[in-house]
């Protein structure tokens, strides 16, 4: 999530950062969220969606301020549209085929850039066929607002661990806010109660590209539509709304 | 992206199965909603939503055809539908889009254009009917078509009349004064669309904006309720049999039923609505009594009643005077017969050599059949129609009071009893120009 560190040398002062009255808060672009003269954690990680001006930390997006222990802080929105942050995972359509990298359309303001080395055994020898329009989970490992950004698909440990190709299923588009829920722990309400009586292969980027995979076409096309219905919807109703999928695909 | 969606789409395809949960022949759900202005709605279908306006204007005809109203179609395709709409240009979905829909309307002569015509060869109504795409959910041509539909059917145009000295002007009334007149629509041209996968053997109707990303053929009928083909339009390389289009036709023929009747359906309430609208502005609901009344009953009634009191009131109030000219002589029976055109027709009150109608018409204002702000006067906009040498029409639209033109023709007597007349309107409803 982190775009920016900032470190700062705060002289000791009494506040703790979990001490905000807006941890957890809605907040709207333009609102100060935080003032690090009051604050005594000497370092403060900003994430996506806030920006530090002087003293102030002010929100660039809407969303929900939220906080990890011991100092990461960030907005979590729902947004139609993408911005690449790092550690994100993703699912991109190779656009291009380069002769060291994949142009790949992550749903981002501009296309990111794959180096044919991050998979798994790759070697220059060895260079992975991938066609336009092929459909890769990765995960970001460089964003910046002014740069490409630079995707993997393999873990920090150099193992594959899920990324890659995702062969056949379906992509559909959601917002990011749906996204982050599915990929959410406890599992999301609306995939539990899938789980129970389907089974199927999901890949959640968190650009809001949702990967569906099943043995039959019908399992696709109910997971992916009850997944689509889940946005606004509370717990017991989305398991309602499952429930109901399935009967009338028996029935039909 | 469009070769993994294509593989899965035609994969579901061959199982009778479409990606939105659908089957290949169900459409998506429709949704009408008349906007508050006369001649503008909005359907949505699925995703995809339409807006479109029917306005009017008074233009000169087409040389070869002088007694006839023209209907042009503009389409506007807002980037903000979908990203790959550019502002300004038009693409070349969007000229599509507007052809097809001109066709279905003007070669079907769905819209009867003999009836726009005001004055043969010099004045005729043109028709502009603007579609914009809000959002691009896919089938566009479809949520379009019943979009302009829906705004035809509630599209009102200002009733007008030749007048003047040599029946060469053109009056415009406004619709306080004359309740503007509906279009006739022969019938209902609905565009039902096709997509064809595949190598042309698996067909859907109404294709969402996926399946139009990854389809190879796409077929648009236009057809109303009574079976009669009214457009076909073919786009996309794939062939498609003969066999396949005459089965599209029978779908087609189903689900232009469907759409014609829900199009008239909230044609219907919308006009229910309208009808309301105008009760609540005349305050008719006292006699209404808490019962459902016919609107048009009501309103009869309510003018009956009041012009009935009313004209007893001046005939008493005259007789006191003087012996009663003819054109107030008129006797209850003659009254309940043109009440309405009565209160449809104050303009012509204007008029100096029609004076019999300058009495009832008052009498119908002061009955409080439009309940207009005070202060306010009968007036006519008359527009004086010409013709300047660059051939372009001119409209001069004028206003005039009744009070402020000379009424030579009017004699004194009439005018006394005019001013009677005003004066028991102070003793009703104080107007403060007076």
């Amino acid at each position: 999530m982190e775009v920016e560190t900032a470190q700062e040398d705060l002289k000791p002062a009494p506040g703790q950062l979990a001490s905000s009255p807006f941890i957890n808060k809605i907040v709207a672009p333009g609102d100060i969220v935080l003032d690090l003269a009051q604050l005594s954690i000497p370092t403060l990680r900003l994430g996506g969606g806030l920006r530090q001006d002087q003293d102030l930390v002010i929100a660039t997006k809407a969303g929900r301020l939220k906080y990890i222990k011991p100092n990461k802080i960030w907005v979590e929105g729902s947004q139609k549209r993408y911005i690449p942050s790092l550690e994100d995972v993703v699912i991109g359509f190779v656009v291009d085929r380069r002769s060291e990298s994949f142009t790949v359309d992550i749903g981002g303001p501009v296309h990111g850039s794959l180096s044919i080395f991050l998979f798994e055994g790759a070697t220059r020898r060895n260079i992975p066929n991938l066609q336009a329009g092929s459909v890769l989970y990765m995960r970001v490992v460089k964003a910046h607002r002014d740069m490409t950004p630079e995707l993997s698909c393999v873990d920090a440990t150099g193992k594959a661990s899920g990324f890659g190709h995702l062969k056949n299923g379906y992509v559909f588009q959601c917002s990011t806010g749906l996204a982050r829920a599915l990929l959410s722990r406890p599992t999301c309400p609306v995939l539990e109660a899938l789980g129970k009586s389907l089974s199927f292969e999901i890949a959640v980027g968190l650009n809001g590209r949702v990967w569906v995979n099943a043995a039959s076409v019908s399992t696709i096309i109910l997971v992916s539509n009850a997944i689509m219905n889940a946005e606004f919807l509370s717990a017991a109703q989305q398991q309602l709304m499952v429930q109901k999928l399935l009967q009338r695909v028996q029935e039909s | 992206m469009t070769s993994s969606l294509q593989n899965f789409v035609v994969a579901a395809l061959k199982e009778d199965q479409r990606i939105d949960g659908r089957r290949p022949f169900d459409s998506r759900r429709l949704n009408m909603k008349f906007l508050r202005e006369d001649g503008s709605a909005e359907v949505q279908l699925g995703q995809t939503l339409v807006m479109c306006c029917v306005s009017c204007q008074l233009v000169q005809p087409f040389p070869d055809r002088p007694n006839e109203g023209s209907l042009s179609v503009f389409t506007e395709f807002s980037p903000m539908a979908d990203s790959s709409f550019e502002p300004g240009r038009q693409g070349e979905n969007a000229v599509e889009l507007g052809r097809v829909i001109d066709r279905g309307l003007r070669e079907s002569r769905a819209v009867d254009t003999e009836s726009l015509c005001v004055l043969a060869g010099k004045a005729v109504w043109s028709l502009r009917i603007d579609i914009s795409i809000l959002d691009n959910g896919g089938n566009l041509i479809d949520a379009a078509s019943i979009a302009a539909l829906a705004a035809l059917l509630s599209f009102r145009r200002p009733e007008c009349s030749a007048g003047g000295e040599e029946g060469q002007e053109v009056i415009i009334h406004p619709p306080e004064i004359r309740e503007p007149l509906p279009l006739i629509l022969h019938h209902l041209p609905v565009a039902v669309t096709f997509a064809f996968f595949g190598d042309g053997d698996l067909v859907v109707v109404d294709p969402s904006y996926k399946e139009e990303l990854v389809m190879k053929g796409r077929l648009t009928v236009t057809m109303n309720v009574h079976g009669d083909i009214c457009s076909v339009q073919k786009g996309g390389g794939v062939g498609v049999s003969s066999g396949e289009i005459m089965r599209c036709l029978r779908i087609a023929a189903t689900k232009v039923a469907d759409v014609t009747s829900s199009l008239k359906k909230a044609a219907e309430a919308h006009e229910t609505e309208r009808a309301f609208r105008k009760v609540k502005r005349i305050n008719v609901a006292a006699t209404t009594e808490g019962r459902r009344v016919d609107i048009s009953e009501t309103v009869k009634a309510e003018f009956k009643l009041r012009s009935a009191i009313l004209d007893k009131s001046i005939k008493s109030e005259l007789n006191d005077d003087e012996d009663s000219s003819s054109e107030d002589s008129s006797d209850d029976d003659d009254d309940s017969e043109s009440k309405e055109d009565n209160v449809m027709a104050p303009i012509r009150a204007v008029k100096e050599e029609d004076p019999q109608s300058v009495l009832p018409t008052d009498a119908v204002f002061q009955g409080g059949v439009s309940q207009w702000p005070t202060g306010t006067k009968p007036y006519t906009i008359s527009g004086t129609m010409k013709t300047n040498p660059t051939g372009n029409s001119v409209i001069k639209v004028s206003s005039s009071c009744q009070e402020e033109k000379p009424t030579a023709i009017l004699d004194t007597a009439k005018k006394n009893k005019k001013r009677k007349k005003k004066n028991k309107k102070k003793v009703n409803r104080p107007i403060s120009s007076m």
